[in-house]
């Protein structure tokens, strides 16, 4: 199992034991024997599992893909992308990570990636959702393994239980981690229709146990 | 919380960083400094550039890059000058009779004891001799020590090892000497390609970004123009039609 290490706020560094999938461009540097193969696509050495042709073709039908390349061999590789702040973030098995594609950096091979719909609530959500930007579909990653997030400044995390859940603003969100269910839920009237709203009439409801990332920006990666 | 005490002429640091985004440097010996560098001054601060300069003579003798001259001024006078870069961090590093070479773009000021050249590589400067420079990074600046490959966007800059060679991924390279080659050429999206370092010395990275367009660039195109016969120039042409029609779509 790699682990991952901070080497500052914006940049980690792995020892290669298993692959690593990281975004296309992420990769900073390396020493010794490394490749790097696209992933999950065909030809490609890591078309296997739920990342594989499917999965992939699926993921860019719902717009919620990044290209990514498969790092393999011996060594270690510094992770960074465009200045932004890095967190690592340790998936147990039975946990479930929720994030956004562009919101992700780099992750074990060890955690499978698919597809999550979060557009529930019939055709009001998924208009809201549109509105958003946030898109209705979002990546999820299972398994037992780390990933690594890209944020604007800094994450915090803030912790839910069946006894408190948290609502966020759809662009300060970065990731869920745990048994959390991620909703868009909206107060849409008239207003916002015709532009006049308070501009936080749509958010994300996170519901379940878990953790939610939140960053202190509303900037878009 | 308490607020920071306000910074005054005798407060302000001499020749230190400020915080992590901003650096002072003092006017008691002249400084090299990149246009726009500049973030606020005390004192009389005369900021000449390079061509209209009253010390042409030393001038010529320090700064040795017609390419990046017209972006640089010589800073002069007494006071204390506070300089920055889109908030990126700022360290400043010591030369030891060193060699050390940076990315221009990371390049923000350097003592006029130091002397300035074109690196062989592209888009790069090289400092030699003794005195202090200051740089920009996105991020803290990483140290690494070869061999190591690096990608050229996170490259900030090397110090006594050999100039780097670029490395190109030997897969990419198969599928490039399986297609038409001349389509692929300025293709650089991904991993592909990397600066290898070899031999002793320190390799200095920041996190990647988004490249600012660095003008000696187009200034460097321009000066190798003059080599082209007729159907070069014509070929030139024909490829900068085609990426310009790419950029407006």
């Amino acid at each position: 199992m790699p682990g991952f290490e901070m080497v500052n706020s914006k940049v980690v560094k792995v020892r290669l034991g298993s692959p690593v999938i990281a975004r296309r461009g992420a990769m900073l540097g390396y020493t010794g024997d490394v490749r790097f193969v696209p992933h999950g696509v065909p030809g490609g050495a890591g078309a296997g599992g739920l990342g594989g042709l499917a999965g992939g073709l699926a993921r860019r039908m719902a717009g919620e893909h990044e290209a990514t390349m498969e790092a393999t061999g011996q060594g270690e590789v510094w992770y960074g992308f465009r200045g932004s702040h890095v967190t690592i973030v340790d998936i147990a098995p039975g946990q479930v990570m929720l994030v956004e594609a562009d919101r992700l950096l780099c992750h074990d091979v060890t955690l499978q990636a698919s597809t999550a719909f979060i557009g529930q609530g019939g055709m009001r959500a998924a208009v809201s959702g549109m509105m958003s930007g946030q898109g209705l579909f979002t990546t999820q990653l299972s398994g037992q393994g780390s990933a690594v997030l890209l944020s604007h400044g800094e994450t915090f995390s803030l912790p839910i239980d069946q006894s408190r859940n948290v609502a966020v603003d759809p662009q300060a969100y970065v990731a869920a981690l745990g048994q959390v269910k991620v909703e868009v839920s909206a107060k849409v009237g008239w207003r916002e229709a015709v532009g006049k709203g308070s501009g936080e009439a749509i958010q994300l409801r996170c519901t379940g146990s878990g953790t939610v990332f939140v960053q202190a920006s509303e900037e878009k990666l | 919380m308490t607020e920071p005490a306000p910074l005054n002429p005798y407060t302000l640091p001499t020749d230190d960083n400020v915080n992590p985004y901003a650096f002072c440097v003092d006017l008691s010996q002249q400084w090299f400094m990149r246009k726009g560098a500049m973030i606020a001054y005390y004192g009389q601060a005369k900021f000449e550039a390079l061509a209209a300069t009253s010390m042409a003579g030393f001038v010529a003798t320090r700064f040795s890059s017609p390419l990046y001259a017209m972006d640089w001024v010589v800073a002069q006078g007494q006071g204390k000058v506070v300089i920055g870069d889109r908030g990126h961090d700022i360290n400043s590093f010591d030369l030891e009779a060193g060699n050390l070479t940076i990315r221009a773009n990371n390049l923000l000021s350097f003592a006029t004891s130091l002397e300035l050249k074109q690196s062989i590589v592209p888009g790069f400067l090289t400092l030699y001799g003794t005195g202090k420079f200051i740089a920009s990074s996105n991020g803290p600046v990483i140290f690494a020590e070869p061999p190591m490959r690096v990608d050229p966007e996170a490259l900030v800059g090397w110090a006594d090892t050999p100039a780097p060679c670029h490395h190109f991924d030997a897969g990419w390279m198969q599928s490039f000497l399986g297609m038409a080659a001349n389509s692929m050429l300025g293709i650089n999206s991904g991993e592909e390609r990397q600066m290898d370092f070899v031999g002793e010395g320190t390799i200095l990275m920041q996190s990647s970004e988004i490249m600012s367009e660095d003008p000696a660039v187009v200034r460097m195109i321009e000066s190798q123009l003059g080599g082209l016969g007729t159907g070069g120039l014509q070929r030139i042409n024909h490829v900068t039609a085609q990426r310009l029609a790419a950029s407006q779509q």
